[in-house]
């Protein structure tokens, strides 16, 4: 109580100093595209008074009465310095340029941005550049944002050629991936080869694996923030790249009297093309495609419209057997608008939407699914003073979860039409989080988010014997699915279940020097829609499930610990942290568990728990011609679900196993060199343990076949997966007064072709009939050519 | 009906670019448990009264692949309503056998092994199947329009849940084919289903010419039953690939009322069983 106290009255003395003060407002811009820039930071030199601008470039710096140097930094860029007399509110517009400005080149060099960052709470936060990543060695050259984040500690992913990736051990439905606000559902093209983010389209991506804001919630493992550019509202221009597989064309502007810009920008693959000059696979096609759309406009000073959208689809074609095709589609219309100088405000309209096709040609069957949302946002960001920043908002999701529908193609279809249950439900979130300067050396961020999810009626719910979905048989000593005994009708008015949860956010920095600090944070989340797979990694027919009556929303707490030090005067810096993190009703299915086009998924499932742990390690090198990172993570992820009210001891036996995300060392190296003006080398080096994955441990023989006998989930592991990539870019001579840049990179991804294994499958060979073990690798060592382009 | 869309939806996806090769690997060790493979199946129009029962025990996964056997086991199958009990005579080779057997459809049974001190047991009923009503060969059924499958038809009855396991084996083939169907989505439909080989180098598989003989077998099967076979089959075709269901062991209906952890691998399954033979034209 004591405590309590001394900390009010500390927010008190915060809140009510005396002294003549004064305010300076505005936006930060690109000086040559006219971008806003999210994350720079401004502060006055010789003080403790800084800020970040937030995500749509504005700021609000409040100081005594006198003449202060305003510096604004922000990496890749110069810094600006600037003298201010502080003795009226301003309004003011600070337009900074990139430290070079060759093509796609951003060179991780000296930026005062680790001042604020040593100071700041926020921790667990990975934050990439997109010019960062251009520089990345890729596979096939197609430049991949997810594949990128990957190259960090803490995030993982189920193997080459899956869909989504993993973060802190946890599951890939378990992350919040936003663009531009937006949810997407499904973050992969082409089952996981290439993510559905087109990187010339994109400003920033910030990843929080933990300390995740109040203004986010909805899951449980992290949020993936990925804004848009804004579009180029100084001149016109196209940029553009030629690969192998792919290749992509973004055009940007200055519209209504350079008072708002546009940007458009598309990319497609190509391969099937090639397919169809195969003998063998013409009638086979394979091909993605997506478009980024962008525009802002600037009514007044205080006012500002943005609107942007997403649409992407994959198509995927196995000449008379099957027919698939699946893709987001995402807009979302905000509206800025400055109350006046400390109060900033945004409101955001926004629909998502992901849907597949699957059509079977030979049983005359076409299946759709799809989930949507539509969603209402409004945030407020009041900056009370130098010592105090008061984030604020509302949210509401309204979700509609269509779960498959099945319908004959021909009149002599085998097929029954079939539509399993729609479901409804809506989602809405309040939170308010403070950012307060204790001390000089002391800064809380702390938080309260408080969410509420409604299933609401509209469908009919299966009522079962006991009340219990799944039963254990003991004598058998299986699960298997309860016995129906009649069914409930929930009118459209009605409510099936409605939870709330309060979920409180804290973080804490202690500056022990001006290079180093200790931070602590601590989450709590809770997420009430959930992805139902049972097979190792994600898929894009996965289906999207709501809590209800018979699914608990998940609950997660992460408390984290961290060490940040900028060494060398920033030539270096390191960033550790330790973390566990323990989330309850993670779902788990039982042995045998039939997903597909069933309407009664709670006859499948048990709720269970997991929990991970881990150490992860950053060393980076920012400055010089050599400049890359080190990452290290020490984990580990498990999961146990008991019987419960279903009865046995659980499944696995109720013992903790390890998730399939479990990975003991994750282990990458980055490096970019800059040679010269025209040559620019990278390369990355990776080591993961490997996959866990369940081993036969006996065969015999049932119907003439050999039978593999399984044991505990999960016990045994794929072999270490580890790789090179390398590649180098050329910039030819820029003729001085020539538009046109142009550059070439040449990349090898997997250097040295190592067949690391996707999975390893176990059956009889048919001649012989011996058992065997056969691995299977997706990409062995991949040559690419690609031609980047700016008019 | 093959309803397991993703997984020859994912399957195939990763053939374009992936690569397969046959490793070394060093799997675990489990120690020896018992395998019954009490298939008492009763084909139409016989009298049912010769059955086997197959007794063995699990072995090193890379081991050839031949049964352990076990000999020596007390084997018996008891009418569950009239307890009539059918001996099962040991013939020293892994089978036990017996010629006095009398199938009742829509009855139960008990099985009862007794071996090494261990008594194991299990329950089932013998399922009705529908009859064969029509097999033809064609190229535009199955996977590949270029090359030979055969189909069979048969009539789904409306009123009930269905199951049924299907056995399609080329006269010379090491393997059979097997298949589970349930009539979930194609209720009191003319279901048909197909067998079709493709041209494959790696397996050495080749289509079907004139000439060739296929022995298709249709059997109705419990639910119980339906789920263990459809387990067995996804395991054993697809075991350990990125899109498929963690494997798990594999529990049949054979128990061990004493030491329930000493179960039985295995089934004990009653079924009726209509076959056909069809020779390619």
């Amino acid at each position: 109580m004591k405590k309590l106290v001394l900390l009010l009255l500390l927010l008190l003395t915060s809140l009510l100093s005396a002294q003549e003060k004064y305010t300076i407002s505005g936006t930060i811009k690109d000086v040559n595209n006219g971008e806003t820039v999210f994350g720079a930071s401004v502060y006055l030199k010789g003080t403790t008074i800084g800020v970040m601008s937030n995500e749509y470039g504005f700021f609000s710096i409040t100081a005594p009465k006198g003449t202060y140097n305003l510096v604004i930094s922000y990496l890749g860029y110069a810094d600006m310095d600037q003298e201010i007399i502080f003795e009226k509110d301003q309004k003011l517009i600070f337009e900074i340029s990139e430290s070079s400005t060759t093509l796609n080149e951003v060179v991780i060099t000296t930026s005062d941005t680790e001042l604020v960052s040593i100071r700041k709470p926020q921790m667990s936060v990975s934050k990439l550049k997109i010019g960062t990543i251009k520089k990345m060695p890729a596979v096939l050259g197609e430049i991949d944002v997810l594949k990128s984040i990957q190259m960090l500690p803490g995030v993982t992913n189920s193997g080459e050629g899956t869909s989504g990736f993993n973060v802190r051990g946890g599951a890939a439905d378990q992350n919040l991936v936003l663009l531009d606000e937006a949810i997407i559902y499904n973050t992969s093209h082409l089952f996981g080869f290439f993510s559905v983010f087109n990187a010339d389209a994109i400003k920033d991506i910030k990843l929080y694996k933990g300390g995740i804001p109040a203004r986010f919630g909805g899951r449980v493992s992290s949020v993936l923030d990925i804004r848009q550019k804004d579009g180029n509202s100084k001149d016109f221009n196209l940029t553009g790249g030629l690969g192998i597989i792919s290749s992509r064309l973004t055009a940007e502007g200055p519209i209504l009297k350079k008072k708002g810009a546009f940007l458009i920008a598309g990319r497609g693959s190509y391969a099937h093309l090639f397919m169809k000059a195969s003998e063998d696979l013409k009638d086979d096609s394979a091909y993605f495609y997506d478009l980024n759309l962008k525009s802002n406009y600037e009514i007044n000073e205080n006012n500002k419209l943005y609107l942007s959208g997403y649409y992407g689809r994959d198509y995927f074609k196995l000449s008379k057997i099957v027919e698939n095709n699946y893709g987001n589609l995402s807009g979302n219309l905000r509206w800025n608008h400055v109350f006046n100088d400390k109060l900033f405000s945004n409101l955001s309209l926004i629909y998502s939407k992901y849907d597949y096709q699957v059509i079977l040609d030979f049983v005359k069957l076409d299946w759709v699914a799809e989930i949507k949302n539509s969603n209402i946002k409004y945030d407020l960001k009041y900056y009370v003073n130098d010592k105090f920043k008061l984030d604020f908002g509302l949210s509401g999701i309204d979700y509609k979860f269509n779960p498959g529908e099945v319908k004959p193609t021909a009149p002599d279809s085998p097929i029954n039409y079939l539509k399993l249950d729609q479901k409804k439900a809506f989602e809405g979130g309040a939170y308010v989080s403070a950012e307060h300067n204790l001390t000089s050396n002391l800064t809380v961020q702390y938080g309260l988010r408080y969410s509420i999810f409604t299933r609401l009626g509209g469908q009919s719910l299966t009522n079962y014997l006991n009340e219990k979905p799944v039963v254990y048989n003991n004598e058998l000593g299986i699960y298997e699915e309860g016995v129906e005994i009649d069914e409930t009708d929930y009118k459209k008015s009605e409510t099936i279940k409605t939870f709330d949860n309060f979920e409180p956010r804290l973080s804490l920095s202690y500056q022990l020097n001006k290079t180093s600090s200790v931070k602590v944070g601590y989450t709590k989340s809770t997420q009430y829609i959930h992805l139902l797979s049972n097979t190792t990694s994600a898929t894009p027919l996965d289906v999207w499930a709501p809590s209800g009556k018979f699914i608990q929303p998940q609950s997660s707490n992460q408390y984290a610990l961290g060490y940040f030090k900028n060494i060398k005067n920033k030539m270096y810096s390191l960033e550790t942290e330790v973390y566990y993190k323990t989330t309850d009703n993670r779902i788990d299915y039982i042995d045998g568990a039939n997903l597909i086009g069933n309407n009664n998924i709670e006859t499948e499932i048990l709720n269970g728990e997991s929990k991970s742990y881990g150490l992860e390690l950053l060393l980076r090198k920012n400055k010089g011609k050599f400049t890359g990172w080190f990452a290290y993570t020490l984990s580990k992820s498990e999961q146990r679900t008991l019987g419960g009210v279903a009865g046995g001891s659980g499944i696995n036996n109720g013992d903790w196993y390890n998730t399939a995300y479990d990975r003991t060392h994750d282990f990458s190296l980055t490096g970019v060199y800059k040679y010269n003006d025209k040559w620019t080398f990278s390369s990355n080096f990776i080591f993961q343990t490997g996959r866990p994955v369940t081993y036969p441990n006996a065969q015999y023989q049932y119907e003439g076949i050999s039978i593999a006998s399984y044991s505990e989930r999960n016990a045994n592991r794929l072999p270490a997966y580890h790789r090179v990539d390398i590649s180098a870019t050329y910039t030819p001579n820029k003729k001085p007064n020539n538009r046109w840049k142009g550059e070439w990179v040449f990349g090898i991804y997997n250097l040295y072709n190592r067949k690391n294994a996707a999975s390893i499958s176990f059956a009889q060979n048919t001649d012989t009939g011996i058992n065997e073990a056969t691995r299977t690798a997706i990409f062995g060592i991949i040559p690419s050519i690609t031609y980047n382009f700016k008019f | 009906m093959k309803i397991h869309i993703k997984y020859i939806l994912l399957t195939l996806s990763i053939l374009f670019i992936s690569c397969n090769d046959v490793i070394d690997l060093d799997v675990p060790n489990a120690t020896p448990k018992l395998v019954i493979e009490a298939s008492l199946d009763w084909e139409k129009g016989t009298l049912g009264n010769e059955q086997v029962i197959k007794l063995s025990n699990t072995k090193p996964y890379f081991d050839a692949a031949t049964s352990d056997i076990v000999t020596g086991a007390s084997v018996k199958v008891t009418n569950d309503d009239n307890g009539t009990e059918f001996l099962f005579i040991d013939q020293n080779n892994g089978k036990y056998t017996t010629s006095n057997f009398i199938p009742i459809l829509n009855q139960s049974y008990t099985l009862q092994v007794i071996y090494n001190n261990e008594t194991y047991s299990a329950q089932e009923t013998l399922m009705p199947v529908s009859d064969i009503i029509n097999i033809e060969q064609s190229y535009e059924g199955g996977f590949d329009d270029e090359v030979l499958d055969v189909s069979i038809y048969f009539q789904d009855p409306a009123e009930e849940d269905n199951f049924y396991l299907v056995r399609f084996k080329e006269v010379g083939d090491v393997f059979a084919e097997l298949e589970d169907i349930s009539d979930e989505f194609i209720n009191g439909n003319l279901i048909d289903t197909w067998f079709e080989k493709e041209d494959d180098d790696d397996t050495n598989e080749e289509p079907f010419i004139p000439g060739d003989i296929v022995n298709i077998d249709l059997h109705g099967i419990s639910q119980r039953y339906h789920n263990y076979i459809r387990l067995l089959i996804e395991q054993s075709n697809s075991g350990g690939d990125p899109f498929s269901a963690v494997p798990a062991a594999l529990r049949g209906n054979c128990i061990n009322k004493i030491n329930p952890d000493n179960y039985a691998l295995g089934y004990f399954r009653l079924t009726e069983v209509t076959k056909v033979s069809y020779t390619f034209q």
